[in-house]
């Protein structure tokens, strides 16, 4: 197919990785600094999108304005959970044994719980943000303002997560406590307040990936599990633990649902996408960038 | 003050207790049961068809309630959460007759529901009439029990489609669509119907439920400059089309989308950008010559807020329709009611209607446009409240 | 004291069989569900209770079992439809066990989630290019009858459960869970065992999933590979705790009665309750509900 260096797919490819890496930044975080599957992920992304529908639909705010209240709101939301549930169920020995399984358990009751107390709140039916913005073009692309506004916010905050990583004295703390939990510990580093904040920090970019997502999408509350899906996905390719390697999966991910299907035809995409996730998974058992060493 | 508003609390649960039993005093209440899916594939779905049983109840219930066979009894709802799948249906229905004992039933949400209760029905004679439900299969499910009023069937849709289309002119098309059964059988019509309309399909593309980006299908439809576009989605992709063809600019004269546009939150989110849609939809608060279809709309709007869903929500309420005018005629002996809902001619906000087999042999098949925001019939001409207008 | 749980053992047995005789279709329906859930929970814990690898993909079994009774219906005899289905079930684990397996950990969690979406991707796109939109089945067997063979089913899981963790396989899979690598340098074939609890564990939801598809008269690939399958599997597994086979019985028990009772009771809150209840299992009982038990038994 002649279409296939076509500008309009890079940048399509870029949207979608982008979103995908996002969102699965605060997985891999989460999971590298405590071992724990969230998979309630998807339903942060979920709570974020309805915290910008609050504030936009119903409140009448600008995107500018919901965009970073969705992430404070859900920010707050990781501090209380991690307070309120975690540091508990991380205080006991029998629990810690099998954490993964226990952890996978544990958001499981959390995701139900978020998708019922939504839809109770907002009764079932999809909502949407208007989505009647202007137009723009530049060379061979054509997208909307929100959308090259989504994908800049997208790569800002990505490049700037993993610039605090590498440089900030946190980043560095938390980056130790992903390769060695127990070692981390010895040489000082407050693992409990590491902890809270990961949690922060994981869920507020995971609201924010939802409240861009609620710029083009509906919303409704059981939205979140092809997120907590596309999220694992891309942290198990890259590796888990590695946030690095899970922005280029993500990066990757869309690549290959907007390229893959370009080349192939469009019924292919999810076989596409799966297809490649266990290929990989089975040429390369710890991720195409390699995990977090135990 | 939480103890004065915990009493008041009591006080008013204590007169709305009274309230309830001075009314029910004369005669019992009937018990009608459902399933409807609150959480599951479905749950966003189905709201659309519960507002439409909870707008009947408080109705009917406001006018001193159904009239069975003379006397008026209070409506009493028993639901339960099917969690989408069709097994737990069958389960919560046989629940439903033999251990809660209620006295009528209506349908839960989806085709793949109402196919596995046909059998269930049949076994414990117990009618029922459907709604949200729409296949050529349905022709194969032995008549007794069970009732479709919807008039979308994939075959006769499709036939009318391809030739409104031809009467429009249009002399190619693109068809996208989504992996599910509803679009797959609609395709599977609709594909010979165009091609005997002489009608040449210039982009055919499916893709899997789980699609996101639809760049890559969207930029071939927009290369083909088709004059129509028909995108077989359900409300998610539906959106997700829209959205993308906007930005990338596609757009063709006669354009059409499967199921969502006549969810309330389509037309707020894509203003303009909806105007001159086709889609899938027999009924129209517009409609003059159905004189209960405009108090229906304006009913439902007061009580929610929000627009019915003019294809589920309005199927819905004509099924609790249907129901009510049959049971005033025969009881509820469940033998009786099958004869008379079977035989009845029933008046709905959709206008008569009137069952042959499980079919409702009276409601055209036909296709809305939206037209500054409302929803205007087409086509066919005998139920048409406006003209096609082409999108600009 | 063995010989008395034995007698209760038996006892629920024939009482799950009379059931028919006592109950009405709610009754029965609601039997069907439980001993669907115990035979699914079961197998499950051949391969993940007993190894440790978590399999998050089950349901890939039971829609495949599903899809082959759906195919075979009305072309071949019934019988042939529900042993095709456990059959091409266990073969299917048999093709790829030996490469998955070598996957451990979270990854291998989430590996077998993946791969029970390629399979329904592939039977969804199959379905398409066929044309069909949804399979209904007519002509289904009574109530009663895919009851005894659900009973039948759950009857055979647990035996199975119960004999591999008494057998030198039980053995070996312990090993397996313990410290693989060690197991390896001792001599276990760990590739081969592995393979054989995979096997086990697929071929029973393949014929669960077969008798579901008559029982829901309908198949759909989207429902009949739905993640929800695989997700309660798992939970009930983990509430009813460890790797033999009480657990599953009294996880499955708990989930089925509870959300009965709470649907009943609740509708539009049990999700929530249930959801409380998961994490409160998980908090206070990480042993599970059978584990729970038995400390409390031995002071």
């Amino acid at each position: 197919m002649s279409s296939l260096l076509s500008g309009q797919l890079l940048f399509a490819a870029l949207a979608t990785g982008g979103l995908y890496a996002l969102v699965a930044f605060g997985l891999n975080l989460i999971y590298g600094t405590l071992r724990l599957l969230n998979v309630a992920h998807g339903e942060i992304v979920m709570l974020g999108a309805y915290a910008a529908y609050w504030a936009m639909t119903m409140m009448g705010g600008a995107p500018l304005f919901a965009l970073p209240l969705a992430a404070l709101l859900l920010g707050a939301f990781g501090f209380a959970l991690y307070g309120g549930l975690f540091r508990l169920a991380l205080s006991r020995p029998a629990l810690m044994k099998r954490i993964e399984g226990n952890s996978l358990l544990l958001f499981f009751g959390v995701s139900i719980i978020l998708q019922n107390a939504v839809s109770l709140v907002f009764s079932a039916s999809p909502r949407a943000n208007k989505a009647d913005d202007a137009l723009i073009a530049f060379a061979d692309i054509q997208t909307s303002q929100s959308r090259l506004m989504a994908v800049a916010i997208t790569f800002l905050v990505c490049l700037s997560l993993a610039i605090a990583l590498k440089t900030s004295w946190a980043g560095r703390a938390v980056r130790a406590m992903i390769q060695n939990r127990d070692a981390a510990a010895i040489v000082g580093i407050p693992l409990d307040r590491l902890q809270a904040w990961s949690f922060a920090i994981g869920f507020a970019v995971a609201g924010l990936a939802g409240a861009l997502v609620s710029l083009f999408e509906q919303i409704s509350p059981f939205m979140g599990f092809p997120y907590t899906v596309a999220a694992f996905v891309v942290i198990i390719l890259g590796g888990l633990g590695n946030l690095a390697g899970s922005l280029a999966a993500g990066l990757l991910l869309g690549v290959v649902e907007t390229f893959g299907v370009a080349a192939t035809s469009a019924n292919w995409r999810s076989i596409l996408v799966w297809g490649i996730f266990i290929l990989v998974m089975l040429l390369k058992p710890q991720g195409l960038f390699g995990g977090s060493r135990r | 003050m939480l103890a004065r508003f915990s009493r008041a609390l009591l006080v008013a649960a204590g007169l709305a207790g009274l309230g309830g039993t001075a009314m029910a005093q004369s005669a019992p209440p009937v018990k009608i049961g459902f399933s409807i899916a609150k959480t599951g594939l479905f749950a966003a779905a189905a709201p659309s068809q519960l507002t439409a049983y909870e707008l009947w109840r408080d109705q009917v219930n406001a006018k001193g309630g159904l009239d069975v066979g003379g006397t008026k009894r209070r409506i009493e709802f028993v639901q339960y959460d099917d969690q989408s799948d069709p097994s737990q249906a069958v389960r919560i229905y046989e629940k439903l007759a033999n251990d809660d004992k209620v006295d009528l039933l209506l349908a839960p949400w989806g085709t793949p529901h109402h196919f596995a209760l046909a059998g269930v029905l049949e076994r414990l004679k117990f009618p029922m009439v459907g709604n949200s439900a729409a296949s050529s299969q349905l022709r194969d499910i032995k008549p007794g029990y069970i009732w479709f009023p919807t008039s979308a069937i994939p075959d006769r849709m499709a036939t009318e489609l391809a030739t409104m289309m031809k009467g429009q002119g249009v002399k190619t098309a693109a068809v996208t669509g989504v992996q599910l059964p509803f679009s797959i059988e609609i395709r599977k019509f609709l594909m010979p119907a165009l091609e005997k309309a002489g009608i040449k399909v210039v982009v055919s593309q499916e893709y899997p439920p789980d699609a996101k980006d639809l760049t890559a299908v969207l930029t071939q439809v927009r290369n083909a400059k088709p004059d129509a576009i028909l995108s077989l989605s359900y409300p998610n992709d539906s959106v997700g089309f829209m959205t993308q063809a906007k930005e990338l600019g596609v757009s063709a004269p006669f354009q059409f989308v499967l199921v969502g546009p006549t969810i309330d939150f389509f037309p707020k989110m894509f203003g303009p950008a909806a105007d001159g849609l086709i889609t899938i939809g027999h009924w129209s608060p517009h409609q003059k010559a159905w004189p209960r279809a405009k108090p229906f709309f304006d009913a439902y709007v007061a009580k929610f807020n929000a627009r019915p869903d003019y294809l589920d929500t309005a199927l819905a309420y004509m099924s609790c329709e249907i129901l009510e005018q049959a049971v005033a005629k025969s009881g509820l002996d469940r033998e009786k009611l099958r004869a008379a809902i079977a035989g009845g001619t029933f008046d709905t906000i959709n206008g008569p209607v009137k069952f042959d087999g499980v079919q409702n042999a009276i409601t055209p098949t036909a296709f809305l446009q939206i037209q500054k925001g409302e929803f205007h019939l087409v086509w066919p001409k005998t139920v048409a409240t406006s003209d096609f207008q082409p999108r600009k | 004291m063995i010989r008395r749980t034995a007698w209760m053992w038996v006892g629920l047995a024939l009482a799950m069989a009379a059931l028919p005789q006592l109950g009405g279709d709610y009754l029965i329906g609601l039997g069907i569900t439980l001993l669907m859930w115990i035979a699914l929970a079961e197998s499950w814990i051949v391969l993940s209770g007993m190894t440790g690898y978590v399999s998050f993909g089950h349901a890939v079994f039971y829609g495949l079992g599903a899809y082959v009774m759906v195919v075979c219906w009305n072309n071949l005899p019934g019988w042939a439809g529900f042993l095709g289905a456990g059959l091409a079930a266990g073969l299917f684990a048999l093709a790829i066990g030996y490469p998955v397996l070598r996957v451990r950990g979270p990854y291998f969690v989430i590996l077998t989630y993946g791969l029970a979406e390629l399979v329904k991707f592939l039977i969804i796109n199959t379905e398409a290019a066929l044309g069909k939109f949804g399979r209904l089945v007519f002509g289904a067997p009574p109530l009663a009858t895919l009851y005894y063979l659900m009973l039948g089913l759950a009857t055979l899981a647990v035996l199975i459960a119960w004999t591999v963790r008494r057998s030198r396989l039980g053995l070996g899979l312990a090993a397996i869970r313990e410290d693989e690598t060690a197991a390896e340098n001792a001599g276990v074939p760990v590739a081969r065992l592995k393979l054989i609890a995979f096997a086990l564990s697929a071929a029973i939801p393949g014929m669960v999933g077969a008798v579901m598809a008559l029982r829901s008269s309908y198949f759909e690939p989207l429902q009949a590979f739905s993640p929800t399958v695989s997700f309660n599997i798992v939970a009930m597994a983990v509430i009813g705790g460890g790797d033999d086979a009480p657990g599953p019985i009294l996880g499955a028990l708990f989930l089925v009665l509870l959300s009965e009772l709470l649907w009943a009771h609740l509708p539009e809150v049990y999700m929530i309750i249930l959801g409380l209840l998961v994490i409160g299992f998980v908090l206070f009982a990480p042993e599970g509900l059978h584990g729970r038990l038995q400390r409390l038994r031995r002071p």
